[in-house]
């Protein structure tokens, strides 16, 4: 563990100390997962600069089929930590948006990041005029890592994290339309549920006895994601969005309404406001 | 709310004036208004612009939701209706009860109406709350209807699919968008205003998310009618300024029901399927634009109405008029191939192919043409899908008012039979039907 980690729980445990506490506020039972869950994004950021660093590198190469293979398993460990990263809703725009939250789509000078790089890549199959974008995605990752590292962690926005994944999948992901071009959905799904069942599993000590009920269902349908993701696995990761099966969609779907809707009671069970 | 000029409802009223600019407490200001006074009393409204609307509509008419059909069927439709249409999660007998109770305890608060629960105010609320803590029943009406997906899905259901059920399959003029097609379950959900059909749907969404997954809704309205000085009610017009309903049977008439609507002994069905009906929905877009550009008299040719009373060509003074074809065997009158006279040609016979019709206009936004996006949501309801619907739409095919015409999107599907008291549940039928098969199938292996 890093000395900014011990740091980081510690100036958690003095504002969660703060006055006395009635009866449902979160209790000091919080500092250690939220500290955990401090570690786990910080490895998780790690990763991503370092994966970030060789995808560019391979676009700034011009070898389009090594950034192709990079593309999907680098945007993982973004997508696990998404509701921290959103944090910095600046960064979040400049890595993370689409075409639609463009006015001129794909052809707008604005629309950068990882989804532009995407799109140059399978629909222009080219690099061309990817390098300077390619060069600011890695200078906000890098920025991303900094931020976050500084940053004593909310923890209603931990906790609510979990949540937030499930909602960012029911709204715009479960239709395919995240990676539009590479069809690389399935990734950023393992991605988003892994992130959001951490959240879940560091909690889960602290409500498990008086919300079995809810523990068990809330697992379930984990397991349920689980199990449906599996069957689409290929080599490191999964196959395209296009094969999964109208019936495997409709389990996801069904799965990730319901986490989102249990999971958004997840705050208010910790006492967190 | 009118307030005539002078007396008292005045006082009241410009003391709410005041009171609503922030100005009651006095001043300069306030004296001065009070000298205008005449201007507010000339006024008929003395209300903020964003004041709510005060409606004429009752809140507290109430449909029973126990019976032996479901109610919204031969309910009189109020303003409002909806259908949304939904994939399900059911794998097994024991997840289709689940489904089918939770679902009957929805519709039993959201149609009676009460107050939503109260919860620790760190969670998320029990509630939209769009219509505030008292739900009121607002006429709301749910009716739930299975698709053949559904059957055909399930290896344990399909035996007891009811026989006349299909997909949905293309008919010569349309253009069926898959988006907006078939589905596992329909909610048919009607009310006086739309916010109670919306909430019911938000709390269908929310309650439901384990085994619903919404797939596509389309909302329409009825305009109301002030009926006639003779205490008679026409019917709603359409969006092509046409009467709509004017042939519909008398849904009042139970005997004519029990033989239209209503599955019956006679339908050789699947006996839980007693007390059920088929639903046939149609999201069929009308040309509004170039309907408006057409002569008036090629309009009434091709309905074979008169476009202001509603009365048939042949004569008349309003719908109510029943054509006669026998005087006008070659269509000089009403053309042989008008809407109305291909939809029920009154002959022998055609009164088999009857169907009970319950619509509603719709309004969507503008297509990529930059034309109106509007038209029929169409529902109708029938003892036997084939010799109903199918049978009359098979007609129609080909008739002129095609040209005006694109159906895009709906299904076919099985309503339920009703809830027959407080310990029943809906499609309790169905699911005791699947036990016992699955008891015979058992004892036949023994």
């Amino acid at each position: 563990m890093h000395m900014r980690h011990l740091f980081a729980a510690g100036a958690l445990a003095v504002l969660l100390a703060g006055p006395a506490q009635a009866a449902g506020e979160p209790s000091l039972d919080l500092v250690e997962p939220i500290a955990d869950y401090k570690i786990y994004v910080s490895e998780k950021l790690q990763k991503l600069v370092a994966d970030t660093t060789a995808f560019t590198d391979a676009v700034k190469a011009g070898d389009i089929d090594k950034a192709k293979a990079l593309f999907a398993p680098t945007r993982m460990s973004y997508e696990a930590i998404e509701p921290i990263a959103e944090l910095f809703s600046d960064l979040d725009a400049s890595i993370d948006s689409r075409a639609d939250d463009y006015e001129q789509g794909e052809k707008d000078p604005a629309f950068p990041g990882f989804h532009r790089i995407e799109y140059g890549l399978w629909e222009q199959n080219s690099t061309e005029g990817l390098a300077p974008i390619a060069d600011k995605l890695l200078a906000d990752v890098k920025d991303l890592d900094k931020r976050i590292a500084d940053l004593t962690l909310p923890p209603e926005t931990v906790v609510g994290g979990a949540a937030v994944l499930m909602e960012e999948v029911a709204a715009t992901k479960i239709s395919g339309e995240e990676d539009r071009y590479s069809h690389t959905d399935l990734w950023d799904f393992k991605g988003n549920f892994d992130g959001s069942r951490k959240i879940f599993d560091l909690m889960r000590p602290l409500i498990e006895e008086k919300e079995g009920e809810f523990v068990t269902k809330v697992s379930g349908n984990f397991d349920t994601v689980e199990t449906t993701l599996a069957k689409y696995k290929a080599g490191d990761g999964y196959e395209t969005y296009d094969k999964l099966s109208e019936d495997d969609r409709k389990v996801l779907a069904a799965a990730v309404n319901t986490l989102a809707e249990d999971l958004s009671t997840l705050r208010g069970k910790l006492g967190l406001d | 709310m009118s307030s005539k000029p002078g007396g008292c409802p005045f006082q009241a009223s410009r003391r709410d004036l005041l009171k609503g600019l922030g100005l009651a407490a006095g001043g300069g200001l306030a004296a001065g208004f009070t000298q205008d006074h005449a201007f507010a009393a000339e006024t008929p409204s003395h209300r903020h612009v964003t004041d709510a609307p005060v409606g004429d509509g009752d809140f507290d008419q109430r449909q029973p939701y126990l019976g032996i059909h479901q109610a919204g069927i031969v309910t009189p439709r109020p303003s409002c209706g909806m259908i949304a249409a939904f994939d399900v999660l059911a794998p097994q007998p024991e997840d289709l009860e689940r489904l089918l109770r939770k679902l009957t305890e929805r519709i039993a608060f959201l149609t009676q109406g009460g107050r939503t629960p109260e919860l620790d105010p760190k969670l998320p609320p029990s509630d939209s709350g769009i219509l505030g803590p008292e739900v009121k029943p607002d006429n709301l009406t749910i009716t739930v209807s299975l698709g053949a997906s559904f059957f055909d899905d399930r290896p344990w259901l399909a035996p007891l699919k009811p026989r006349k059920l299909v997909r949905m399959t293309r008919f010569p003029n349309d253009a069926l968008d898959r988006s907006i097609c078939h589905g596992d379950i329909t909610l048919q959900l009607c009310a006086n205003t739309q916010d109670t059909t919306i909430h019911a749907l938000r709390d269908i969404v929310k309650t439901m998310s384990d085994q619903m997954v919404l797939r596509w809704k389309q909302e329409g309205n009825v305009p109301a009618i002030q009926p006639s000085a003779d205490g008679t009610v026409q019917s709603a017009r359409n969006f092509l300024g046409f009467r709509d309903g004017s042939a519909n049977p008398d849904s009042e008439d139970h005997g004519l029901m029990k033989r239209i609507v209503w599955v019956g002994a006679d339908n050789r069905e699947p006996n839980w399927a007693t007390g059920g009906t088929y639903q046939a929905v149609r999201i069929i877009r009308n040309f509004v634009e170039r309907w408006d550009r057409t002569p008036l008299g090629e309009q009434e040719r091709i309905f074979g109405r008169v476009k202001t009373t509603g009365a048939p060509l042949g004569g008349g003074e309003s719908e109510f008029d029943v054509p006669d074809y026998a005087q006008d065997p070659d269509g000089g009158i009403t053309p042989l191939d008008a809407h109305i006279r291909l939809a029920n040609p009154r002959t022998p016979g055609s009164e088999e192919n009857l169907i009970l019709r319950r619509p509603f206009n719709y309004s969507n936004g503008v297509t990529k043409s930059g034309q109106l996006d509007q038209g029929l949501l169409f529902i109708c309801y029938q003892a036997d899908l084939e010799k109903g619907f199918i049978a009359v739409q098979r007609r129609l095919d080909g008739e002129p008012l095609e040209e005006y015409l694109k159906p895009v999107g709906g299904g076919y599907f099985y309503t339920l039979p009703g809830i027959i008291d407080k310990n029943d549940y809906l499609g309790s039928q169905l699911v005791q039907a699947i036990a016992e098969n699955a008891s015979m199938r058992s004892s036949n292996q023994e």
